[in-house]
């Protein structure tokens, strides 16, 4: 069993990793939404992929499509397509992408 | 509310899609096939259910398709995915590409006009990107996957079990080099053309390509049309200076091909234009990579001298609007201003900031045989939010002179008909 002064030390780490990590400005969903006619035709207004090679967005956690955004507008990730179409987002665009496709709700039903 | 039934649906077509298709079809069932020989695949195909929750949103959402007077659009089949239409010359089945790992096969059994049965077509061979479907007038079924071309003689005496004729015309990894296969553009179209030969576009895989890939790209003829007889022999570069042409059709009048090619992203909301294309012959430059489409030069060769003898689009359409397929129409169904025109699907853009296209567009052309006016024939998939209701991506002409239109985001095929007034 940890102690408890491990607990409270991971728990301040993990509190500073997500400040540094997160956008400077809280993310909008109804702007999100609007942002999001220009992700539609690949990824879904529904956040369900729609070409073969876009991932579903639908209820992705906020902070990885943050996370991933940044990367493509930083070079890190690098896609035909994405690498072109994050190249003018603003943190504020990416924050409200990033809230409104995490808002999205999806259920999961493995295969029997 | 609309997102959870949308999920809802999805769920359903995606339990559906991997129950019904458990059996994967497995190696060296093509080698049997070419041989005559049966696969063991099971004789029952599933078929595609064509009524319920989703048919019934497709068919409100077709209500607020805008269509010139005495013209009417209804639902002809839910096809998963569908992309490339291919009409079967008899007029018992339509083949239709999609952009994953199947081709379906579209029967109309009882004539209304309205498909009655659609099921997996040559469920034993496994496909890579089969969206490219087209027909030779004696019957042959060419399909044109990413990065192979198979042949499927009397496809539409075959098709209604599991076990078909199936030849190879290009071997896989023999139509581009496998290095050079991309998830961008690799969706190819094919036509047999009046010399009784096998036209394939190959998109070539960047936005822009770099100077390095010119010299191999010409000689491929990827970023291009490559032309070779039915046998896969003889293979030579019919077109080059092409970004990415997902749709073509010869002109039955003057045996000209045209084709649309899509163009460069990246450069703003209003520019490049999209393109419809006239080759007259073989040998033809078309501009790309110097050109991003029309006469917009692209930033990454503003600075080299394009080739002198480049030919420009007949057409400018709506930057970033993605004409894909098309076809001449000579069918006798609608007005006789129709007759001899061109037919092209605008997919739509994917990244302008207000979308733009999902349409169908008409074409006239004048007395010399080059384009006169282009205008929207079918539009409405589009809401006035920018939210896609469906993505046009083919057109076809069914024996009664009607028009097909295939829609890879809804997953259905429609049918344009003329009752006049």
């Amino acid at each position: 069993m940890p102690s408890h002064r491990r607990t409270v030390r991971r728990i301040a780490v993990a509190a500073l990793l997500l400040a540094t990590a997160a956008p400077a400005g809280a993310g909008d969903v109804a702007a999100g939404r609007r942002k999001a006619l220009a992700c539609q035709a690949c990824h879904g207004l529904d956040g369900l992929s729609k070409l073969p090679d876009a991932p579903h967005l639908a209820g992705q956690p906020e902070r990885y499509l943050v996370k991933s955004l940044d990367e493509y507008r930083k070079g890190v990730r690098k896609n035909e397509l994405m690498t072109l179409v994050v190249k003018d987002l603003s943190d504020q665009d990416i924050a409200d992408l990033a809230s409104y496709y995490s808002a999205i709700e999806v259920s999961a039903q493995p295969p029997k | 509310m609309k997102n959870a039934l949308l999920c809802v649906t999805s769920a359903l077509v995606l339990a559906w899609a991997s129950s019904a298709h458990a059996q994967a079809p497995t190696a060296g069932n093509l080698e049997k096939l070419s041989d005559f020989k049966t696969t063991g695949t099971p004789m029952d195909i599933p078929h595609v259910p064509q009524t319920g929750a989703k048919a019934d949103a497709i068919k409100k959402n077709l209500a607020r398709i805008k269509l010139p007077r005495g013209f009417k659009i209804g639902l002809y089949a839910i096809v998963p995915d569908a992309r490339h239409i291919a009409v079967g010359p008899q007029g018992v089945v339509t083949f239709v590409g999609t952009r994953k790992s199947k081709v379906w096969a579209v029967t109309d059994r009882d004539k209304d006009r309205v498909a009655d049965e659609v099921k997996e077509f040559a469920p034993s061979i496994s496909f890579a990107i089969p969206n490219g479907v087209c027909f030779s007038r004696d019957g042959f079924l060419f399909i044109a996957e990413q990065n192979r071309v198979l042949v499927f003689p009397a496809a539409e005496f075959f098709y209604e079990g599991p076990d078909v004729a199936a030849f190879v015309v290009v071997k896989q990894g023999e139509l581009i080099p496998p290095e050079e296969e991309s998830y961008n553009h690799t969706s190819r179209v094919c036509r047999i053309g009046p010399d009784d030969k096998l036209y394939i576009t190959l998109g070539q895989p960047f936005n822009v390509y770099a100077p390095e890939k010119m010299e191999p790209y010409k000689k491929s003829g990827i970023g291009g049309i490559v032309r070779m007889s039915r046998e896969g022999k003889d293979r030579d570069v019919f077109a080059t200076g092409v970004r990415n042409s997902v749709g073509m059709d010869f002109n039955p009048r003057d045996r000209t091909l045209w084709f649309t090619d899509n163009q460069v992203d990246g450069m703003g909301d209003n520019q490049p234009p999209g393109e419809l294309n006239r080759a007259d012959k073989a040998g033809m430059n078309f501009g790309f990579p110097y050109f991003g489409g029309g006469k917009t030069r692209t930033n990454e060769y503003k600075n080299q001298t394009p080739p002198a003898d480049v030919t420009y689009p007949q057409v400018e359409m709506d930057a970033h609007a993605a004409d894909l397929g098309m076809t001449f129409y000579n069918g006798r169904m609608f007005p006789q201003n129709y007759r001899n025109g061109i037919f092209s699907a605008q997919h739509g853009s994917w990244n302008r900031t207000t979308p733009v296209g999902a349409r169908v567009m008409f074409t006239r052309l004048k007395d010399d045989g080059t384009a006169d006016k282009t205008e929207v024939f079918a539009d409405g998939w589009l809401t006035e939010n920018g939210e896609y209701l469906g993505r046009p991506v083919d057109v076809a002409q069914l024996p009664d002179g009607s028009l097909l239109v295939s829609d890879d985001f809804a997953g259905a095929i429609y049918r344009i008909w003329y009752e006049g007034r």
